[in-house]
């Protein structure tokens, strides 16, 4: 077992050698002050293949949003500081690009949907404005082009007689419709990766049910590589390929997500999965993690989950966990992984 | 409990309306919203009683109804046997203590300018439960029962976090000693790992004090955990009510179906194909005549677009509002969703577990 680890170890840093990576994140590391000691983000890596989906998975403060927001290049800087790492995209690092390369990707190359499509959408445009308006930007098409242009995307995320809806503005549409066109709007240029961010999270569930899958069948279509971020385990199993759980700015295990769900390794990813209620028979209690995140101040030098964590020593507090790899392309950044391995030196 | 006290439903709706709006205006008049239609339910003492559906079904409107903290349009509430739909302001006030709710949005339901003991203190001093002194000790004795330190009182809601408020909602509420909570979307605000501490605080002290829950809410996976039956609503109306385990696995009403259908479950691969609900939910200032589920209903024919379907009684405690359940069943055998979680997991959550408790049960515990 030990053996094997090892030689997958070594073959590891290339899973994208046979496929095509479109953004590699490495290191990235993001502080809010100049001075404070503990940062934001802290040392996050992961890559994102064409046509996958890697899920984000966190709960609020975990630093997820603020990771899709930097490679946005939507974060004000100062007060955000990226003190470390790269983010490569197409032979560029993210990280490094003036405020016009990074307009130039925005919506073109690169786009965003946000959670909440009413507060995101333009109340004063009419819809086909909208859409219209990045593909202006960035193709240099004229009006009438790129109305024509807005058209075909309201078909594409099979909006009901999208012609007519092209005059319509946000305030006329329901909750699934103004996700829908958001989701036109980002793919209107054909972007190379797409950055979700909790996109159904505001919706009702056969609603969100129908967006998951329209999300899906144009990803098919469209070889688009995406970022999904999401508080939801449901969805994650839905729509991820890779899965990468941050916890405090930490990934703090990420792999296949077939791995993830059956073979958790990380105390934190298991006592999330212990805390959601399933619809099968009810079980028992629910498992539970026990506090809440402490503030970045009282964050300790080592495992950030270590106050909430049943399995955490001294070692946990001082030091910060290596990342074994547990299986193809899995790792858990945890002193005691593999679990059941290391639980014999707890006692 | 006696036998006879288990017969009689601790709160009851029959036949429930509310609309709201529909007045006339200088230019225009408002459109009325039909957010509840002749609704009848009862809750029996103890048991934890779900109402779920998606935004707009009326399920907090009917809620609120039942506390009569909105007054219904037509229809009446019985608490404990007696009407309470004509109860005086001063009489309702004195039986509000009995009659709890904690609200969604823990940021928004407590006062941000009173202190943590001052808003738990509020309904015991109102109702006269204690005096003096003996306030302060009750309020440090209800922030103990929620899991909260009594050194909190003297703390301001924004110093908590959601999880923590929460907490502090559901101390207010246990204040006047209730014999009935009603959680409107309790835990849904908060983070899955949060949230799992207070369905199991809510659980515990529905035990410790006897209480009977009724849980408003749209996750229909934190329902099948915590509630004994469910009523499923559907724009305004219930469309299927039953005990909790035949209601999920086998769902008889074509919305509880599509609903338990579009659950994302958190199992790769657990689902292939679904069938999808087709549009939006309409609006409900203008319901669909007949069954108002026949606009996106797969099943829907011509009855359906004309004759409205009560809610039948089908044995087992069950009931149903569609005319062709009975058909779709035969035809359809519609399966229960896929549900299983790895043998890892599970093996490891035991793991996860025991240590937990090893370490609850030593003193040098961190919070």
């Amino acid at each position: 077992m030990n053996e094997s680890a090892l030689a997958r170890e070594q073959a590891a840093p290339a899973p994208g050698s046979s496929s095509e990576l479109v953004l590699q994140v490495e290191d990235f590391t993001l502080s809010f002050s100049e001075t404070a000691e503990k940062n934001l983000i802290d040392g996050v890596s992961f890559q994102v293949e064409r046509g996958k989906t890697l899920c984000l998975v966190g709960e609020s403060g975990c630093g997820k949003s603020v990771t899709s927001l930097a490679l946005m290049g939507l974060l004000a800087s100062p007060p955000a500081r990226i003190r470390r790492g790269r983010a490569m995209f197409g032979g560029r690092d993210l990280f490094a690009l003036s405020e016009r390369e990074k307009a130039d990707l925005r919506g073109n190359e690169i786009a965003m949907i946000f959670q909440e499509p009413m507060t995101s959408l333009n109340p004063a445009f009419t819809i086909g404005h909208q859409i219209a308006e990045g593909i202006m930007r960035h193709r240099h098409l004229s009006k009438a082009e790129a109305r024509a242009e807005a058209l075909k995307m309201l078909q594409m995320v099979r909006i009901p007689a999208a012609e007519s809806r092209l005059d319509a503005y946000p305030h006329q549409l329901s909750g699934g419709m103004r996700q829908r066109v958001m989701i036109a709007m980002a793919l209107a240029n054909r972007p190379k990766l797409l950055i979700a961010d909790e996109p159904t999270t505001a919706l009702d569930v056969t609603i969100q049910a129908q967006i998951l899958n329209l999300i899906r069948q144009i990803q098919e279509e469209t070889g688009t590589a995406m970022i999904l971020i999401t508080h939801d385990l449901g969805v994650v199993a839905e729509v991820a390929d890779h899965v990468a759980v941050m916890y405090a700015g930490r990934i703090v295990e990420q792999g296949p997500v077939d791995e993830i769900f059956n073979d958790p390794q990380h105390p934190y990813t298991i006592g999330l999965f212990g805390s959601i209620p399933t619809l099968g028979r009810r079980q028992g209690r629910l498992a539970t993690i026990k506090g809440s995140v402490p503030p970045l101040e009282l964050m300790p030098k080592g495992c950030r989950f270590s106050p909430r964590c049943p399995f955490s020593d001294s070692r946990c507090h001082e030091q910060v966990p290596p990342s074994p790899l547990l299986g193809p392309n899995h790792r858990a950044a945890c002193w005691y992984a593999p679990l059941e391995q290391k639980l014999g030196a707890l006692q | 409990m006696s036998n006879s006290a288990e017969q009689t439903p601790i709160i009851e709706g029959r036949n429930l309306v509310k609309r709201f709006g529909g007045k006339k205006g200088l230019f225009q008049s408002a459109p009325t919203v039909h957010a509840v239609n002749n609704v009848s339910l009862s809750v029996m003492p103890g048991e934890t009683f779900a109402i779920v559906g998606e935004s707009g079904c009326g399920k907090s409107t009917l809620a609120r109804l039942l506390l009569r903290l909105i007054e219904p349009t037509e229809g009446s509430v019985i608490y404990q046997g007696r009407d309470i739909t004509k109860l005086p302001a001063a009489e309702m006030r004195a039986l509000r203590r009995e009659m709890q709710i904690i609200f969604q949005d823990p940021f928004a339901s407590l006062n941000p300018r009173m202190t943590i003991g001052s808003i738990i203190a509020e309904p015991i001093r109102l109702h006269g439960l204690a005096k003096g002194k003996d306030v302060d000790k009750r309020v440090a004795e209800l922030l103990q029962v929620v899991g909260l330190r009594p050194e909190y009182a003297s703390r301001y809601p924004h110093e908590f976090s959601g999880g923590q408020r929460q907490r502090i909602g559901v101390a207010r509420a246990l204040a006047g000693e209730p014999k009935l909570i009603i959680g409107d979307e309790p835990v849904s605000a908060l983070d899955v790992s949060i949230q799992a501490q207070v369905i199991n605080l809510l659980e515990d002290l529905k035990e410790q004090f006897g209480l009977t829950l009724i849980i408003v809410a749209h996750d229909l996976a934190v329902i099948r955990h915590m509630s004994d039956r469910v009523a499923v609503m559907y724009l305004g109306e219930v469309v299927e009510l039953a005990p909790v385990d035949p209601l999920y696995e086998t769902p008889l009403h074509p919305y509880t179906q599509t609903l338990l259908d579009a659950i994302p479950v958190p199992v790769p691969g657990g689902k292939e194909k679904r069938a999808l609900a087709r549009g939006d939910i309409p609006s409900p200032t203008n319901p669909p005549p007949g069954c108002r589920f026949h606009t996106r209903c797969p099943f829907a024919v011509q009855k359906c677009r004309e004759v409205h379907p009560e809610l039948e009684d089908v044995g087992g405690g069950r009931h149903v509002a569609c005319h062709l359940w009975r058909e779709i069943q035969e035809r359809e055998h519609p399966t229960a969703p896929v549900d299983r979680s790895s043998e890892n997991l599970t093996q490891r959550l035991e793991i996860y577990r025991a240590y937990q408790a090893k370490r609850d049960k030593s003193p040098a515990t961190v919070e």
